[in-house]
């Protein structure tokens, strides 16, 4: 058979030919043979007709129109199930909505909210989809799918407040449906906090690949620019106090993040005071506890008087996260060298501040920036630097399996015995733990500090090493010992976990392509870090390779 | 040349409330006035139990009239990490030390005042002697310093971060890790420790304190008696009495279910009195258990009662509350670092029958100055009053093999030594 003379259009500014393929590698595969003309061929001829998504270009799913209003239109047929849960207004004009609707049948063509004086239109493409246990078991269905949804997205000027909304979903083949709902108005902490939990909620059967898969929609990168404008007030104009004697050749500032746990700043103070070499650096404590603030300041003004350091307490009046308010103590620095410390790490050499100055003075590659060993409380290893890995994500969607990679940072030497010389020998590594990461503060400057994208913490310190590596300077890892009992040197919140998320999704969407060009693993092979990985890790990469090579595995030979 | 300054630093003051730590320091203090060779000062730390005594913006101030005594008016204390959570009262504590420039600073305790004042008073005081005296175990042990596990109420041989966290299962290990971190950052500003009986330096060195900066100093009293109870020859020492605060780990339920299994074994010529205070301070188990017990004698027509509650008693009393009993009973469930109350039983040569471990067992010599029974076993301590009560000639011989109780003077010179720095 002949095919005619293609009518189908070329170009639809509507369609993302790019994510469409990376979506579909099958297509991509047939474009770039020349069986397909482009993605959007395939879509308009065969990829509708399966079942496979319409790409929609990101800035094309939403469209805000101000001074506007609209009527319902008719429909031939009646709308599917659906509800409208929660829509959240900050006074900046982020809107949040959640919900869920049954798309079994139709298409959910745009999801359309008008208030007073503007409209906001959502293709349904923006939407995050969740599953819904509770809505599943509602209607019957027995198989899991995605109904459930939230989005968030900022208008970029004020929308004029009112008691309630109408929210209409269009369908593709259906009536539009159309419901008043009341507006609730946060703040944007608190709808930050509102869009990380349902985040949370959104990591199903503990796994956090639907959740992460749900940000790629348009919540993540909403979840990003709403935390970004928290942070920038919220660092904006913090309190600072100083206590205690001046240091006067101040080799380095030892920058502590305080978050729900005042009392580490008197721990931290008896634990590193009278230790050779300790009286060339300044403290700052920064606190990212408002409430906390009063009984800081009394915390340090015993403290200097008991222990004699000189420090700084900066108060920010609220939680900024790890990176913002790191970046923001790190302005307030006078060392010409910059040490992030958390608040549960306490020296294990007695000798490590005479230590530290040593390796910055010595200079070399290792001096720049570098982490230290880290150790449990119980002697183990805990921290020999940071290597990445990646995980393939899956999700049914529809009847599609959904897959992505997505890092993960790994520790060098977790658990391992504590005189494990192979993780102990300074050397160059992928990444090092924000629980102490020690930089040349003119180098921090140059790489603008750790990034503010990272949602309260987690990430940003892998991130920042990485940027410095693809500047040309790695991390090493330099043996100076000290303790760190992970995780318990702040409060941990339900709230984190939805921001772990949203960080390991933005970690990957920056990194996972690098790394797995040649970042991947304990053994990296990136030319930088030749000399990164431990004897057993390198062998066993090699035992790899040699496998690979032959394929198979002889099976032993019967004596 | 004046003498040297010491200052005695005390977790409460005796008059105020009672306890051993508190007496010997008071003691010690006594002592010292007495000597022509030393000048001390006494700070002794109050809690909010004597609210009347707090003085509007003062955090040091006298006591009663009396000279060279001292309160500490405590305030915002952290019992986790045993620190004042108040910058004004570590100023107060520094400004002190600055105006009373002692050359010995003596702590017998941080509790109510602040671990953290031992490095303090080295930062003021860097040519100071400070010397520490454990009266328990509160460095160690997160648990009232008593090493009992709250678990099964067992006695503790050593901490470690995951057996602390097994008696506090909502602190983490490493909680423990670091609160001993913290303890021994603030011990090292110390020259000399002492402690009361001879078991607890193992103890500590255990810990990690360095042996040889531990030394043993008995807990010296003045003699309370004067001379020998005059008492008519009795057929039977059958009146036992228990001398001390109500707190578990006392151990007066022991002593009162003991009593109870005498009583229902048909064994009833006998008499226990109860003498003691601060019942405000045990466990709300133990105090049900007081209370219901002594709810239950005083039920009883009068004839029918074996046991007297005395009620609180200050040491000047001690002559007639000893003249009315046989057998001091010590029936403590912790190591019971020394017992002032054993000593106090010997100055009016009462037998003691008492648990048989730690300080208790270092003192008192079994079938020679005493009874001993299994720590915790009111069933043996049962019958070890029914012998105490029928044996013949018992009584006489353990109170002719008891030994002397150590001196307040003793206690003195042994101190007067630390203080100069010579050796043991």
């Amino acid at each position: 058979m002949i095919e005619s003379p293609d009518p189908l259009p070329d170009f639809d500014p509507d369609f993302d030919e790019a994510a469409y393929l990376k979506l579909y590698p099958d297509i991509a595969a047939a474009v770039s043979s020349g069986k397909r003309r482009s993605g959007l061929e395939h879509y308009l001829r065969y990829g509708r007709a399966e079942g496979r998504h319409f790409v929609g270009r990101r800035d094309h799913w939403t469209e805000v129109r101000f001074g506007a209003s609209a009527g319902l239109e008719g429909g031939p047929a009646a709308a599917p199930r659906h509800a409208i849960e929660t829509v959240l207004l900050s006074e900046s004009g982020r809107l949040f909505i959640t919900g869920w609707f049954d798309d079994s049948r139709t298409r959910l063509a745009a999801l359309r909210v008008e208030g007073q004086g503007w409209i906001v239109r959502l293709q349904s493409e923006a939407l995050s989809r969740t599953s819904r246990a509770d809505v599943e078991a509602s209607l019957g269905r027995t198989e899991r799918g995605a109904l459930g949804f939230f989005v968030l997205l900022n208008a970029g000027s004020p929308l004029a407040i009112s008691a309630d909304c109408r929210c209409v979903l269009e369908w593709e083949s259906a009536q539009p449906a159309a419901k008043t709902i009341p507006i609730r108005v946060v703040a944007a902490a608190e709808l930050r906090e509102i869009v990380l939990g349902y985040v949370t909620a959104a990591a199903s059967g503990g796994s956090q690949v639907p959740a992460m898969l749900a940000l790629d929609a348009m919540a993540g990168d909403q979840i990003v620019s709403l935390n970004r404008a928290i942070t920038e007030r919220i660092t904006a104009a913090p309190f600072v106090e100083r206590f205690g004697p001046t240091t006067r050749d101040c080799k380095g500032s030892i920058i502590i993040c305080l978050y729900g746990r005042p009392e580490y700043l008197a721990i931290q103070n008896a634990l590193f005071t009278r230790k050779p070499g300790i009286e060339d650096y300044e403290f700052i404590y920064i606190c990212n506890s408002p409430e906390l603030l009063e009984r800081l300041l009394k915390e340090a003004r015993a403290s200097a008087l008991i222990y004699g350091l000189g420090q700084t307490v900066v108060g920010l009046p609220a939680n900024a996260g790890f990176a913002a308010a790191n970046n923001a103590a790190a302005r307030l620095a006078r060392g010409r060298r910059i040490l992030f410390v958390n608040p549960d790490v306490f020296p294990k050499d007695p000798a490590w501040a005479a230590r530290h100055t040593g390796i910055v003075e010595a200079g070399g590659p290792g001096s720049r920036l570098f982490g230290a060993t880290l150790f449990y409380d119980d002697g183990s290893l805990m921290h020999g630097g940071m290597y990445l890995e990646l995980d393939t994500g899956l999700a049914v969607r529809g009847d599609r399996v959904e897959t992505r990679r997505f890092a993960r940072v790994e520790h060098y030497g977790k658990g391992a015995p504590p005189d494990t010389a192979a993780y102990l020998r300074p050397r160059p590594v992928p990444a090092v733990s924000g629980a102490f990461l020690s930089v040349e503060r003119d180098w921090f400057e140059r790489l603008g500090g750790f990034s503010e994208d990272y949602v309260l913490g987690h990430y940003e310190d892998a991130d920042f090493c990485l940027r410095s590596l693809a500047a040309g300077v790695p991390a090493w890892v330099q043996d100076v010992r000290l303790w760190h009992l992970e995780g318990r040197g702040s409060v941990r919140r339900a709230v984190h976990e939805g921001a772990n998320i949203v960080n390991r999704w933005l970690f990957s969407r920056r990194w996972a392509e690098l790394i797995s060009t040649d970042l991947c693993g304990p053994a990296p092979r990136r030319d930088l870090l030749a000399d990164v990985a431990p004897p057993a890790c390198a062998a066993s990469r090699r035992d790899a390779e040699e496998m690979s090579a032959t394929e198979t595995v002889p099976e032993p030979t019967p004596a | 040349m004046n003498n040297p300054r010491v200052l005695l630093i005390s977790v409460h003051h005796p008059e105020l409330v009672r306890g051993g730590a508190q007496q010997v320091c008071y003691e010690l203090f006594e002592g010292l006035k007495e000597s022509p060779d030393f000048d001390p000062v006494l700070l002794a730390a109050i809690d909010n139990s004597d609210p009347a005594l707090y003085r509007s913006g003062a955090r040091i101030t006298g006591f009663d009239g009396r000279p060279d005594e001292y309160l500490f008016l405590g305030r915002d204390y952290d019992f986790i990490w045993h620190k004042t959570t108040d910058p004004r009262m570590v100023e107060a504590f520094a400004e002190f030390l600055a105006l009373t420039r002692p050359d010995v600073v003596h702590f017998h305790h941080f509790l109510n005042l602040g671990v953290d004042l031992l490095t303090l008073t080295r930062r003021v005081l860097p040519d100071c002697r400070i010397v520490f005296t454990f009266h328990e175990f509160l460095s160690i042990c997160h648990a009232y310093g008593q090493m009992v596990r709250t678990t099964d109420r067992s006695l503790c041989g050593y901490a470690s971060a995951v057996r602390c966290h097994q008696c506090f299962p909502e602190r983490a290990p490493e909680t423990f890790f670091v609160r001993k971190q913290w303890f021994r950052e603030h011990l090292d500003a110390v020259d000399v420790f002492t402690v009361p009986s001879r078991f607890m330096i193992k103890t500590y060195a255990d810990w990690g304190l360095p042996p040889e900066r531990i030394r043993h100093v008995s807990n010296g009293q003045r003699n309370y008696s004067a001379g020998p109870i005059a008492e008519e020859p009795r057929q039977r020492r059958n009146r036992f009495g228990f001398f001390g605060q109500l707190v578990d780990g006392k151990g007066v339920a022991v002593l009162l279910r003991a009593a109870g299994l005498l009583r229902a074994q048909g064994f009833t010529d006998f008499v226990v009195e109860i003498n003691g205070d601060n019942l405000r301070y045990a466990s709300e188990a133990g105090r049900a258990e007081f209370e219901g017990f002594r709810a239950a004698e005083e039920a009883l027509p009068v004839e029918q009662r074996n046991i007297v509650f005395s009620g609180p008693y200050q040491v000047d009393r001690l002559p007639r509350l000893m003249a009315r009993i046989d057998w001091c009973v010590v029936p403590s469930v912790w190591w019971e670092v020394f017992g002032l109350v054993i000593s106090e039983a010997w100055m009016f040569r009462r037998p003691v029958i008492a648990s048989d471990v730690g300080g208790m067992a270092e003192r008192v010599q079994h079938e020679v100055g005493g009874l001993l029974f299994p720590m915790g076993d009111a069933r043996a301590l049962a019958t070890t009053m029914h012998r105490a009560c029928t044996e013949t000639g018992l009584w006489d011989r353990l109170v002719a093999g008891m030994p002397e109780p150590p001196t307040r003077e003793t206690m003195v010179e042994v101190f007067a030594a630390v203080y100069r720095g010579e050796a043991a």
